[in-house]
């Protein structure tokens, strides 16, 4: 078998090794989530006594999709509107609050300034599920848990966006430019909104998608902060739908329509919207995650 | 501005530093106008919730009298606390471990193959990361389950027929440890792609010139390279991990015979708010939970200098 040419593929042991360990990798990420949007279109016995990866067929997909949508009286649409106000507005206040402070921070000199900047790294290192007791306890005493406006108030903080337009602006500012509309007569809040909006935009993205996918994707919060029903986002929806039917459960048999199948039609749910928007857009993460960080 | 740049001369000294100073002033009222939103969320979701519960660990929330320091007392003497604490710790030294050596292995490797393979595989790794808080709970519960798992094969080969065995057989530290490895490993992968194929050529290729082959190419040249991030990587999971909350407490989902409630140490801090209604309890042991999270953050920002604040 000895050849004399260079073979194309030489495929020596070290090569083997890396090529199985990315293919062991590509299973262990790829087969849950290849299963589970399949999955949402078998029926329950076919779950079971089917090989994995069959595909069920329309007529089942659709009698799954009314079973889930009509239960309850459509309560699984009012959860899904009730992320979508959640994250939309938690979206456009942590945008609101971010971008113009983290413009001041990176453009301005004045007191106050580096506790500021250092306040919100803390508060952006500390994991958010440290403060969702305390958050409780103190809206708690304010009131404010069980609301719409409690909800999008708490998502609208996002030092995270606060950080990432301050590195932003402090790397991508022109200061050349800054100065001749300075000279042009141009005052200082129409240096923000005229120079530095329009330069904002990708920024302006990066913050975004990082916050939405924060807010609609929260458990914890949600679970935490509220407790009636008709307000639950997706996730806790989710959860309740499981544990009122039982579905997981594998106990005897009831009459909630809610069976494996529709569970993980309502889980595709949950994770859709975020998989569509990191499937355009994986470069955010790259770029947003280690910025500012000094080079390893 | 211009009032500046034309007082030039030096007869009017006196006029100048007032302009400087007036125009000082205003900046600086700019500034904070325009901070005043964040200023406010960050003192109401930020500050006030950590000082509050603060304050509060130190009153008897049920007669509302100060206490002292009989809640953290009573935290410590509650017997499921410490049995808390070691859990979490369990699955913080699996998934932090799992963490480091998955990522840095899987980038590593990603980093010496074809560039369109990179591509290709990086994203298949990526999107699990879009599975989240109750949903990756929900799917690992239907990976775990021998009776409609994909992967039973291999869960009946280790002799496991009903998804409680599987979940004894590997573990409560475990599973949660590869719940969380599942979802947030894929990022950091993207991460690291980044960070590996922003390294300096020239050094890569005077260590080919060398004669270093891919292998110690990977683990003397590029893994010290990025070997600072990979330990950020690794105290951030590391905080984050002692903040386990979402996937012991979904566990009853499988069935009451397989509830965790007090778990981890978020569980019970819980447990006392909600079961117990005792908010004073509640708010000792997060005041002790965030205040690690806020030792290590400040341990990061000022000894490591990873976030570049000026």
């Amino acid at each position: 078998m000895a050849d004399a040419r260079t073979p194309p593929f030489r495929l020596n042991l070290g090569r083997f090794i890396v090529y199985a360990v990315l293919l062991f990798a590509v299973c262990f990420y790829g087969i849950p989530l290849l299963w589970l949007l399949l999955a949402g279109t078998r029926s329950q016995s076919s779950l079971f006594a089917d090989p994995p990866f069959s595909i069920g067929n329309w007529e089942t997909f659709l009698v799954t999709w009314n079973n889930l949508t009509t239960y309850n009286n459509f309560q699984i649409v009012s959860w899904a509107a009730n992320s979508a106000i959640y994250s939309v507005g938690g979206v456009l206040l942590s945008l609101f609050a971010s971008i113009p402070a983290g413009y001041a921070l990176a453009a301005s000199e004045f007191p106050g300034r580096k506790l500021i900047l250092v306040v919100t790294l803390i508060a952006m290192i500390t994991p958010s599920t440290a403060v969702v007791l305390p958050i409780f306890l103190e809206m708690n005493l304010l009131g404010l848990n069980n609301s719409y406006a409690g909800m999008i108030l708490v998502s609208g903080f996002f030092p995270f966006g606060v950080y990432l337009t301050y590195v932003y602006f402090s790397t991508s500012l022109p200061k050349g430019v800054m100065d001749s509309a300075r000279v042009d007569g141009a005052n200082r809040f129409e240096l923000f909104t005229r120079i530095a909006l329009p330069l904002a935009r990708p920024i302006v993205a990066l913050v975004a998608f990082f916050s939405f996918i924060g807010i609609w994707s929260n458990y914890f919060l949600a679970f935490v902060l509220l407790s009636d029903d008709k307000l639950y986002n997706l996730p806790v929806g989710l959860t309740v739908l499981i544990s009122t039917s039982g579905a997981l459960s594998n106990l005897p048999a009831n009459d909630v329509p809610i069976k494996k199948p529709e569970v993980i039609l309502a889980a595709i749910l949950v994770i859709l919207p975020v998989l569509l928007i990191f499937i355009v857009a994986q470069r955010f993460v790259r770029s947003g995650t280690l910025s500012g960080a000094e080079k390893g | 501005m211009s009032s500046i740049a034309d007082t030039a001369s030096p007869t009017v000294p006196r006029e100048r530093v007032r302009a400087a100073k007036r125009k000082g002033q205003r900046d600086t009222r700019m500034a904070y106008l325009l901070l005043l939103p964040y200023i406010v969320l960050l003192i109401m979701f930020g500050v006030f919730p950590v000082a509050y519960a603060f304050g509060l660990s130190f009153v008897d929330t049920i007669e509302n009298a100060f206490y002292g320091l009989a809640n953290y007392e009573f935290v410590f003497n509650d017997f499921r606390v410490p049995t808390a604490a070691i859990n979490v710790l369990w699955f913080v030294v699996i998934w932090v471990a799992m963490t480091m050596v998955g990522v840095a292995t899987l980038s590593l490797m990603l980093d010496s193959v074809g560039r369109r393979t990179a591509t290709t595989l990086r994203t298949i790794y990526f999107l699990p990361g879009a599975v989240t808080s109750s949903a990756v709970v929900v799917l690992w519960l239907f990976m775990l389950d021998p009776g409609v798992s994909p992967f039973q094969g291999l869960l009946h080969a280790a002799g496991w027929t009903y998804s409680i065995d599987v979940i004894s057989g590997i573990g409560l530290a475990g599973v949660f440890a590869l719940m969380a490895y599942f979802s947030a490993s894929g990022g950091w992968i993207v991460v690291f792609g980044g960070a590996l194929s922003s390294l300096p050529s020239e050094v890569l290729e005077a260590a080919r010139v060398d004669g270093a082959n891919r292998f110690q190419l990977a683990t003397r040249i590029k893994l010290p390279m990025i070997w600072r991030s990979l330990v950020l990587m690794g105290i951030l999971s590391f905080a984050a991990g002692l903040q386990l909350f979402v996937e012991p407490q979904l566990m009853q989902l499988a069935g009451p015979q397989s509830a965790q409630n007090d778990w981890s140490l978020n569980q019970m801090a819980f447990q006392y708010a909600f079961r117990m209604g005792d908010f004073g309890a509640s708010a000792a042991l997060s005041t002790m939970l965030v205040g690690t999270s806020i030792i290590i953050a400040l341990v990061i920002v000022f000894a490591t200098r990873f976030y570049k604040i000026d």
